[in-house]
């Protein structure tokens, strides 16, 4: 390696840190930030100070365990909450949960994000070699569910069919186990329902509660349960490595297997006659299914414009800074700018945002909220697609213009501001409203990492109703009125700016 | 006011000014002519700095403009330029064009200069046009818009760098009436220009450049008639 490349590190590692600081100032952090944005997304305790808090992390897409009541404000509720609240009651703590992705718990709890995790998480071998698990709690039966149609009730019938599983699921490992079955594996229980309906799978394994569920919701779809098996399905409360907590959760854990206090709530959760839904025979879209969850939904029309807004806004002067850099003629700045867009524009925007919001409290020891890695991490990127953008419309402004604001004696601030900026601005506005259209659009993207917008919201609503259809078309349909009203807006504008030719 | 010395200035490989030397008196008015490519652009460029002189120095009433450390800036209120292309601000009417340096660059208030400029604006006969935009003029009254815009700064010396270069025929006239009324209020001015006639007319000084030298710098009775230079004699064969 060169010194020129490493100057170009340095040059970034600083410029990096110097920016992660601006912008920790910049929000507010932690909890108020999350209660302000919504009460489901992650808000953490500082791991250093003397807690009466725990954090527990959950996904709350997997009801009767955990789900988002989402006619009820919103709040996380379910069997594996219940259970929760119960034991931190019982030891002393304050709960507090956080959301998010199933694939991201473990990470949670490695990372230090979360004190404990509860969410119908079974503990297998594989998990075990990076968290410790409490006794368990209650066991699951695998249950194949496919359509009345075409029924498949054993394993045996399985072989040498498409067969579904969530990712990471216990079903997940345990499909492995299916002799001649293929797999498909997918991220969503409503992933399941549309797969199955669509005819591209033949039959998805998944655990008792889901399937009643599933099967409730969708009237052509048929279930069969296999025989439970504790060591294999039985779930558990997973901690950190070493975590002092699992002797204490242990030992609430026998008290309420004693106290008939675990079964109780096992039966809250798991009535003996499942309420049989509206029946909804041979039709695929039914809206009425949302009933109730629509303010719900719209609610997520605020977070994602709040989002776009922000991250809008960031990239904007994170890009005009650039492009400054980019025109300048000071070498330092130039290579610092070019090699920044060369790396924010060659890896994909979903690793940026993803390596931002697990690395950075490892990295810098701040726990960064998900809405503002999010903001940050979209702001970043499209700072370096409008950089470039923003660098040809100032190249595009006739010199002549500089020099009459140059021979007036305007300062440089000034002459960019009031002279070069406004006519840039009309030259590059179709490109910046098309850039402001896509991060709207790519908004959904921050779902992975449990910022409640739009997408998030749906996600949980079609897990809620498990029917795969009717939320998405609604969102799908709020984003293009989104867009509409935005280039509209847009077009508004250009008129305004358009006055004087 | 103005004293250049052994001034020159290269781009690249192509040496433009080849060391020129001179002084401008207060209230002199300079026609600055000679055939294309002969530096005289450069030259003028040179007088606030938009060109920065390879060497050789500048001063303005003592003060020496190529030296980095003068606040260069300040210098170049006290100078108008006016542009061949006129580089008016398109985005801003033309009473804001007028206002703009005076209230953001000397912290003019904005009634008092717009006061001003409406006052600028009648001296240029374009009262009538305060609130349109650049868009909406004709080259000349764009070109005297550019004046006005540079005399709202209350400049004591003006470059003009071909300004009637760029305009229609008909439309010469009226800028130059403009100029002309300029320079007999005492404005201390440098001209570059192909008008010979308007040169002869108005200008106190005649500087002749050709193949960046001052090959002449004489009267205009004398340049036009006499000229001393086989040179400016062969110019003028082709020019008149």
């Amino acid at each position: 390696m060169n010194r020129k490349k490493l100057n170009y590190l340095y040059v970034s590692l600083i410029a990096f840190v110097v920016l992660f600081l601006v912008i920790g100032q910049a929000f507010p952090t932690g909890k108020t930030d999350s209660r302000t944005v919504s009460a489901e997304s992650a808000s953490i305790a500082a791991p250093a100070e003397p807690k009466k808090k725990l954090v527990m992390g959950t996904s709350p897409d997997y009801p009767p365990y955990e789900s988002v009541d989402a006619k009820n404000n919103g709040e996380i509720i379910g069997m594996d909450i219940d259970i929760a609240k119960y034991i931190t009651g019982q030891l002393g703590y304050e709960l507090e949960i956080a959301s998010m992705d199933f694939n991201g718990l473990i990470a949670a709890l490695q990372t230090g994000r979360v004190d404990f995790v509860m969410s119908a998480m079974s503990a297998t071998d594989e998990r075990r070699q990076n968290v410790d698990f409490s006794d368990f709690y209650y066991a699951a039966r695998n249950t194949i569910v496919s359509k009345k149609s075409a029924p498949l009730e054993t394993l045996e019938s399985l072989a040498g069919k498409l067969v579904g599983t969530q990712l990471g699921s216990t079903q997940d490992i345990f499909a492995e186990t299916i002799e001649g079955a293929q797999l498909k594996k997918l991220n969503k229980i409503p992933d399941l329902i549309q797969e199955l309906n669509s005819g591209r799978i033949d039959a998805a394994i998944v655990e008792d509660a889901v399937a009643v569920e599933m099967t409730n919701a969708n009237a052509d779809l048929a279930m069969h349960f296999l025989p439970a098996d504790l060591e294999e399905n039985g779930y558990a409360i997973a901690f950190p490595k070493n975590s002092r907590l699992v002797d204490s959760f242990n030992g609430v854990l026998a008290d309420m297997q004693e106290s008939g206090k675990l079964d109780e709530i096992a039966r809250k959760w798991f009535p003996e006659q499942e309420e049989p839904a509206d029946r909804l025979l041979n039709l695929n879209i039914d809206f009425s299914v949302l009933k109730g969850y629509i303010p719900y939904i719209l609610k997520g029309v605020y977070v994602t414009l709040l989002f776009t807004l922000v991250s809008a806004l960031f990239g904007l002067v994170w890009g005009t800074v650039l492009s400054l850099f980019k025109i300048s003629g000071i070498k330092p700045l130039e290579w610092f700018a070019t090699a920044y867009t060369s790396v924010f524009r060659g890896t994909p925007l979903l690793v940026q945002l993803t390596l931002i919001y697990y690395a950075t409290p490892q990295l810098l020891g701040f726990d960064i909220p998900a809405l503002m890695a999010a903001g940050l991490a979209f702001g970043l990127n499209s700072a370096a697609y409008l950089s470039e953008t923003i660098r040809g419309g100032i190249m595009a402004v006739d010199k002549g213009q500089r020099e009459a604001a140059i021979a007036l004696g305007v300062p440089y601030r000034k002459m960019m501001v009031r002279i070069i900026f406004p006519q840039a601005l009309r030259t590059i506005l179709p490109a910046l409203v098309n850039e402001c259209v896509a991060l709207l659009k790519e908004s959904s993207l921050v779902s992975v990492i449990g910022v409640t917008e739009l997408m998030r919201r749906a996600d949980v609503v079609r897990a809620s109703t498990f029917r795969a259809f009717e939320a998405l078309l609604l969102v799908a349909a709020i984003y293009y009125v989104l867009v509409l009203i935005l280039t509209s807006f847009a077009r508004m504008l250009e008129r305004r700016l358009r006055r004087s030719d | 006011m103005i004293n250049v010395t052994d001034l020159t200035k290269t781009f690249g490989k192509n040496q433009v000014l080849k060391g020129i030397s001179t002084a401008v008196e207060k209230g002199e008015v300079v026609a600055v002519i000679g055939p294309s490519g002969s530096g005289k652009s450069t030259f003028l460029r040179c007088m606030n700095m938009l060109e920065t002189p390879t060497s050789g120095t500048i001063t303005i009433d003592g003060i020496a403009i190529t030296d980095p450390k003068t606040d260069i800036a300040r210098v170049r209120q006290r100078i108008g330029m006016v542009f061949q292309h006129f580089h008016l601000f398109p985005h801003m009417t033309v009473i804001d064009n007028i206002t703009f340096a005076p209230t953001q660059v000397k912290g003019m208030p904005i009634e008092e200069a717009r006061a001003k400029a409406k006052e600028l604006l009648a001296r240029v006969g374009l009262s009538d046009k305060a609130d349109s935009y650049p868009s909406r003029l004709s080259g000349g009254q764009k070109q005297r818009v550019a004046i006005a815009r540079s005399l709202a700064m209350e400049p004591d010396i003006m470059l003009f760098d071909e300004p009637t270069s760029a305009l229609d025929p008909e439309m010469v006239k009226e800028v130059l009436n403009v100029i002309r009324g300029l320079a007999d209020s005492g404005m201390t001015m440098l001209i570059v220009t192909h008008e010979m006639k308007f040169a002869r007319e108005a200008a106190d000084t005649i500087y002749f450049l050709d193949d960046g030298k001052l090959v002449e710098r004489t009267k205009p009775e004398q340049f036009f008639t006499k000229p001393q230079s086989e040179r400016a004699a062969r110019f003028l064969e082709q020019v008149l």
